[in-house]
């Protein structure tokens, strides 16, 4: 089993030198959901080789926020754009998104018994390869790749064989998420809320796996109600999401200070 | 009620009766199977029992009469590779033609005995009136028997009565794989009776595996009575024939006696699947588990009735039924119908019956990798059969029953990675 690696060693210290073009382009988001308005207006632009963190309050619009730019259905667009590389990315299916190199990590990844994880992982590996124009794998090259994964999320080869996520603790689901990403390596990897359930070392582990995928063509944006996963993954930036919009942008120090204040500070003056 | 099916039946009858074969006792009980059916009358869509059946399919059959001329069957389609460690019987549009008959031999009147039907199990006796053959089997000891009942697709319309009787002798370990498959020319009728006897101890391991071509109605009616501690697991694919209809009855009559059922139905295009199971608990600590997992793609209609029936005999019953239908197409049709009568106060009994959609929840996960949508949603439709083709216990066997699976969910690629 390999060590951890401790907050000191993986701060990356990025703050203001991305000077790319964006990847991700939020313009003035106005998403409902159920019949509730949800997001109102968020703004948020992200470079590669960037790592932004949302932060906020329960109800504040997180995983709303996540679900639109990643296409779930049920979730309505009233005004706004978003456009990924350049391209309209609310008007392309989540499937098209994915393949676009957009990776969205659930907060409550489902379970699907009966199609085991080397399948899925397969799948998904062979349509965005398709997409960018390489090959599939075959079965040999798929699993060097896979097992080099499964070692670095300390997860046990076996699992391969299993029903996705059936059986897996919460834990456990978590890991798979990041493995996957790990596996299909996507431009821009929203995670939300990978943090939660966890317990340190497997908060560990998961940060460890997040912070392999960091590099200066990737985006990484973590959704999350605490300051502890960003011990581990360093960001650029961090973003507080209150009531449906950006309250406040800042780098790390601020996810400190909310530690310390906690959210009414922010809220109130979303409110005000 | 005045039925001209039934007339047709009846006619088809007299003008074969002559040429059909077995001695004095065989010809008293076709004429019984002739004057039973006749009694209880066709079946009608206004009977509950009879509803989802498609029974329109049953009045295109041109001729009910089977064919008793000996013009050898036309190439048979390619057969399935045989499976290890099992002896092989074949019958070609009802009649045997390859392997040994068992230790009885086919008109003998000893052995296994026919069964008495249920009103709903009345298209038995239409089996009964016409069968040419019958494979009786006493088994005692170990066996591992598959049967393959084979539409050879010949030219001339005709109907098919195969019909197995079986019976386990005491602490008897029987598997037997029963499959039905090839093509008819034009509509044609295969009914078949299947009756199964379990002495004391018995285990039965039956593998039933339907895929005949669109063209044939399929009728199929088993009885079953269970002895003593006897155990019985069925596990049953059906994937095949325009239209089909199953009419079981299970009866637990000794202490400790139980029934594992586990079927799959997938319809596509217009086919019907409608399978009524009636389990009769008639003995203490009787147990009964029941799942069926049916899927209704296109235009198609699956019907499962699961009547579990507890007798003041049967204290310490227990029984499980878990009945699952998901509907694929916009006209498709699921109809799931668990009911459970319970004659005693000393009865565990779980059931649940669902029907829906696919769950919107799990196609995003899977359309969030990247997946395209025919593939996920054929995915998912996998993974609602799994947990009943995992039962299938027979390795070679479980990778045919997922092959034929797959094969009703377009969009599977690459199935050999899935299981």
């Amino acid at each position: 089993m390999s060590e951890a690696q401790s907050p000191a060693n993986t701060a990356t210290p990025t703050a203001t030198a991305a000077v790319g073009a964006p990847l991700l382009e939020v313009r003035d988001l106005h998403a409902r959901v159920g019949g509730q308005t949800v997001l109102k207006g968020v703004s948020l632009t992200v470079r590669a080789g960037e790592v932004h963190a949302i932060m906020g309050p329960n109800g504040s619009g997180k995983s709303t926020l996540a679900y639109v730019l990643a296409g779930r259905p049920g979730y309505e667009i009233i005004s706004g754009s978003a456009s990924f590389e350049g391209r309209d990315l609310l008007s392309l299916a989540p499937e098209e998104r994915a393949r676009a190199g957009l990776f969205l990590g659930f907060q409550y990844p489902v379970e699907i018994p009966g199609v085991n994880n080397a399948y899925l992982l397969k799948a998904a590996l062979n349509a965005a390869r398709r997409e960018r124009g390489q090959s599939e794998l075959d079965a040999f090259e798929f699993l060097a790749l896979v097992r080099s994964k499964t070692q670095l999320m300390h997860i046990d080869e076996s699992f391969l064989g299993r029903g996705v996520n059936e059986g897996f603790s919460g834990g456990e689901k978590k890991r798979n998420e990041v493995l996957q990403m790990l596996v299909l390596e996507p431009k821009l990897a929203l995670l939300d809320e990978t943090d939660s359930g966890l317990d340190i070392d497997a908060l560990k582990v998961v940060a460890n796996g997040v912070n392999s995928l960091r590099s200066a063509a990737r985006a990484i944006v973590l959704v999350t109600h605490y300051q502890r996963l960003l011990d581990y993954i360093v960001p650029d930036f961090v973003h507080v999401l209150a009531r449906g919009r950006i309250a406040r942008s800042g780098d790390r120090t601020l996810a400190l200070e909310l530690e310390r204040r906690g959210y009414d500070w922010i809220d109130g003056q979303a409110a005000a | 009620m005045h039925s001209p099916v039934l007339d047709r039946v009846l006619a088809d009858y007299r003008g074969i009766a002559a040429q059909l074969p077995g001695d004095e006792d065989s010809r008293a009980e076709r004429v019984r199977a002739a004057a039973h059916l006749g009694e209880l009358g066709w079946p009608s869509a206004r009977d509950e029992q009879w509803r989802y059946t498609n029974l329109r399919a049953l009045d295109r059959i041109g001729a009910f009469a089977p064919d008793t001329t000996t013009v050898p069957a036309p190439a048979l389609p390619e057969l399935p590779p045989a499976l290890p460690g099992f002896e092989r019987l074949i019958y070609v549009d009802g009649r045997l033609v390859s392997g040994r008959h068992g230790s009885q031999t086919a008109d003998s009147g000893s052995g296994p005995k026919a069964a008495e039907w249920l009103p709903e199990q009345r298209l038995g006796w239409l089996c009964d009136m016409f069968a040419t053959d019958a494979a009786r089997l006493t088994i005692a000891g170990e066996a591992a028997i598959e049967i393959l009942f084979v539409n050879s697709g010949r030219a001339s319309p005709g109907a098919a009565y195969p019909r197995l009787q079986l019976r386990c002798e005491p602490g008897s370990q029987v598997r037997l794989i029963e499959r039905h498959l090839g093509a008819a020319a034009s509509a044609s009728l295969v009914a078949m009776n299947l009756t199964v006897e379990l002495a004391r101890e018995a285990v039965l391991n039956h593998y039933r595996l339907q895929q005949y071509g669109r063209d044939t109605v399929f009728i199929d009616t088993l009885s079953a009575q269970l002895g003593e501690r006897a155990r019985y697991a069925v596990r049953s694919v059906a994937v095949g024939a325009g239209s089909a209809r199953t009419s079981a009855r299970v009866q637990l009559a000794g202490r400790g006696a139980s029934l594992a059922w586990g079927g799959i139905a997938v319809g596509r295009g217009e086919q019907v699947h409608d399978i009524s199971l009636k389990v009769e608990h008639e003995a203490p600590e009787t147990a009964t588990e029941e799942l069926f997992r049916g899927i209704a793609d296109e235009r198609s209609r699956v019907a499962f009735s699961g009547h579990i029936r507890i007798d003041g005999r049967a204290p310490g019953a227990q029984t499980r039924q878990s009945l699952r239908g998901l509907i694929e197409g916009a006209s498709a049709e699921i109809d799931l119908r668990p009911r459970l009568e319970i004659l005693t106060d000393d009865v565990r009994a779980q059931h649940g019956a669902t029907t829906g959609r696919l769950d919107e929840d799990l196609l995003f996960y899977l359309l969030a990798r990247g997946i395209d949508r025919p593939t996920a949603r054929s995915l998912l439709k996998w993974a609602f059969l799994s947990d009943a083709l995992r039962e299938i216990d027979v390795p070679a066997l479980r990778a045919e029953a997922e092959r034929l699976a797959a094969g009703q969910l377009p969009d599977v690629p690459d199935l050999g990675a899935l299981a």
